[in-house]
């Protein structure tokens, strides 16, 4: 298998994209529920994500 | 329901007081029993094993090919970079625990192995988001097996 090569913030897109999607059909029956907290979910992957990466970028170095 | 008399143990018997009093009905518990368990924990055990596969039997079936999709996604970026896959007899409590969330994805730990021909390489940062990929796959998997056994048994759906 040919080793894939992401960058962090495509390991982070393609991990909040996926858990949001499961978390969005486990979680909720009606699709509109499901595609609003799915979404939801993957915008507080990423803002989190994001922030958490600023807050720990003073002691990156 | 339950019907309940009592007893008239009163000195004074004509009563009417005491004579009519009246019992509340005592409300009953069915207990749950194991016989309709034992569906709901085969779902849930063939859901570990194939990602899904417990909410196709119940006729989910949004739910059923997103978790076989999710996690086997999940377990094919974990394997291709080249995450560590933990295996049985671990060293310490996180190589135990690591195994344990790892095995979660069922028979799809065999598939990661299978896909990882070159080995871990947890060197670099791909590596170490691939240990992260494929123990959530597994943590996932098992959420979703848990899933299927409360929709099992009517509890969630």
């Amino acid at each position: 298998m040919v080793p894939l090569q992401l960058s962090h913030f495509q390991a982070l897109l393609l991990f909040a994209l996926i858990i949001s999607l499961a978390f969005g059909t486990l979680g909720r029956r009606k699709p509109i529920e499901r595609l609003k907290y799915a979404a939801w979910s993957f915008a507080m992957f990423l803002a989190v994500g994001i922030a958490l990466g600023w807050l720990m970028y003073p002691f990156s170095r | 329901m339950i019907e309940e008399s009592i007893a008239n143990n009163s000195p004074n018997p004509g009563d009417p007081g005491i004579a009519t009093e009246t019992v509340q009905p005592r409300e009953t518990h069915l207990k749950h029993s194991d016989a309709s368990d034992a569906p709901a924990i085969a779902i849930a055990i063939t859901g570990w094993i194939l990602p899904g596969c417990g909410h196709a039997i119940l006729r989910m079936w949004g739910r059923a090919i997103t978790i076989f999709l999710s996690v086997g996604f999940l377990v094919y970026l974990g394997a291709g970079m080249r995450g560590n896959l933990f295996v049985p007899g671990g060293d310490d409590a996180f190589a135990r625990l690591g195994y344990a969330a790892d095995l979660g994805t069922g028979s799809f730990y065999y598939l990661a192995r299978s896909l990882e021909t070159d080995g871990p390489d947890v060197s670099h940062a791909d590596g170490d988001y691939g240990t992260r990929f494929l123990a959530t796959a597994g943590v996932l998997n098992l959420l979703a097996a848990l899933h299927a056994y409360e929709a099992a048994r009517r509890r969630k759906a």
